[in-house]
């Protein structure tokens, strides 16, 4: 199943014997560094950085391009679009339509910082188990409820997908086609209330189950982090990285023309 | 429609994350532990119905239901909409994870603004008033965050006007489709299980 990123989690690697507090905000940082990036080299490395990191992480690279597919739908229009809207003197026309160099320099630096950054997002999370991640972000201080809420929303999918795909079947053998018009509009209607209304009597009878057994608003793991002089080590180069390609990109020493932006 | 990673300037990042902080705390007050539990199964069908496609002539599009979240959960809509998109983030890679504070607040408020306009259903009565209604909140929810997302993309740079249009433009045909899914919903709800739907009044029962 696409949607699920634990199942990599198990893999040796550095990244995965790496303290997930640590990981979480040492690779945070990195992601936040490449998203203020202005320059195409620096973008550039920043995706090398990226595969790297994934190279390390050793997840197989199936479950990676299935995730990067989703990405690189979104990313395609600013291809299409940019170069020939940019406002001002076009380089040449093509087809008729003006062409501007600047606007498809922003749009491959648009690419490459979106494919790095949802590179490392993969490595990060799709390097341990999901509910170690959220516990580690609890420990990085995020709100408590947050992360229940997540954590239920997280377990809740993978029923409430089974339960949309049986139901999705029974529409089928029904007869149901999918078309483009008003009827069609009023039986998704009608089926995802019905999916919220099966959902959520199932949840009313789980919350009462967990009630009885003790709930009282927070999870209990068998699991305790450690950190060591390695965790630290690895936070303090990948850190470094971070802080030396942020400061080429500002110091302008590989600065290409840039107008109109920021 | 998400807005992706790697076009915002760091100004209106800060700016995504400060407005959705800000609205997440307003929104979650005085929040009860039973709540937490409804406040997820919600946002796991948002999610969830994310993946269902419309066709639409020969293409298909993806459901946002910004509407519907506010319609079953009021306020509350707005911190379920921030779950959805943080895994979103987090699992597909979708918008991504600089750009969760703007996403949220472009369609958690969208959603804000929808159930205002669910909770005017309560000064008409007529026969088909969830329905109208439900399509009303459905519509506004989308492109009210067509309009924050074409407002985002046009203060971070002239170069991005014709991506903003565009993508304003796109929400139009979505506004529609999402008006008809979630108006059904709407009517359905009321008549199968009315306690799901939000801001729901004692109803007046005369001889």
């Amino acid at each position: 199943m696409a949607l699920d990123i634990d199942r990599h989690a198990n893999t040796q690697s550095p990244l995965q014997r790496w303290d997930p507090r640590i990981k979480i905000f040492s690779l945070g940082l990195l992601i936040i560094f490449i998203a203020l990036l202005k320059t195409i080299p620096m973008a550039a490395t920043a995706i090398l950085l990226a595969i790297i990191i994934l190279i390390i992480s050793a997840l197989p690279r199936h479950f990676l391009l299935h995730g990067l597919s989703f990405v690189l739908v979104f990313l395609v229009p600013f291809f299409i679009i940019m170069p020939f809207t940019y406002p001002g003197e076009p380089a040449f026309r093509l087809l008729g339509l003006p062409f501007a160099w600047e606007g498809l320099r922003l749009a491959s630096l648009i690419f490459l910082k979106a494919l790095a950054i949802v590179m490392i997002t993969f490595a990060i999370f799709g390097s341990s188990r999901f509910d170690i991640s959220m516990l580690a972000l609890q420990h990085l201080k995020c709100p408590k409820v947050i992360v229940q809420m997540l954590l239920f929303t997280y377990r809740y999918t993978f029923v409430f997908l089974e339960e949309m795909r049986r139901m999705h079947t029974s529409m089928c053998a029904r007869g149901f086609v999918a078309r483009t018009d008003m009827k069609t509009l009023r039986i998704f209607g009608h089926f995802i209330g019905t999916l919220l209304v099966r959902s959520f009597e199932r949840t009313e009878r789980v919350y009462k189950a967990m009630l009885s057994k003790g709930y009282q608003g927070e999870l209990h793991l068998l699991v305790t982090f450690q950190s060591g002089g390695h965790d630290y080590l690895k936070a303090l180069v990948v850190l470094s990285i971070a802080v030396i390609i942020l400061y080429g990109d500002l110091s302008g020493a590989l600065h290409t023309a840039e107008q109109g932006w920021y | 429609m998400h807005i992706s990673e790697g076009i915002l300037s760091a100004p209106t990042l800060t700016v995504g994350f400060a407005g959705t902080a800000i609205l997440a705390a307003a929104t979650m007050r005085n929040l009860d532990m039973e709540e937490v539990p409804k406040i997820s199964v919600i946002t796991a069908v948002f999610f969830i119905t994310s993946l269902i496609k419309v066709p639409l002539g020969p293409a298909s599009i993806h459901l946002i239901l910004n509407g519907l979240v506010a319609v079953v959960l009021g306020w509350r809509a707005f911190p379920a909409i921030m779950l959805g998109i943080i895994l979103q983030a987090i699992i597909f890679g979708h918008g991504g994870v600089t750009v969760i504070g703007i996403n949220s607040l472009m369609l958690g408020g969208g959603g804000l603004i929808s159930y205002l306009v669910w909770q005017q259903r309560h000064y008409f009565n007529f026969k088909k008033r969830d329905f109208v209604f439900g399509a009303l909140a459905g519509a506004i929810g989308t492109i009210s965050s067509g309009i924050v997302l074409a407002i985002a993309l046009v203060t971070t740079g002239e170069a991005f006007k014709a991506i903003a249009y565009t993508v304003l433009a796109a929400h139009v045909p979505i506004m529609f489709i999402e008006a008809a899914v979630v108006g059904a919903c709407a009517e359905f709800l009321q008549k199968v299980k009315p306690d799901i739907l939000a801001g729901q009044r004692p109803v007046k029962i005369t001889g």
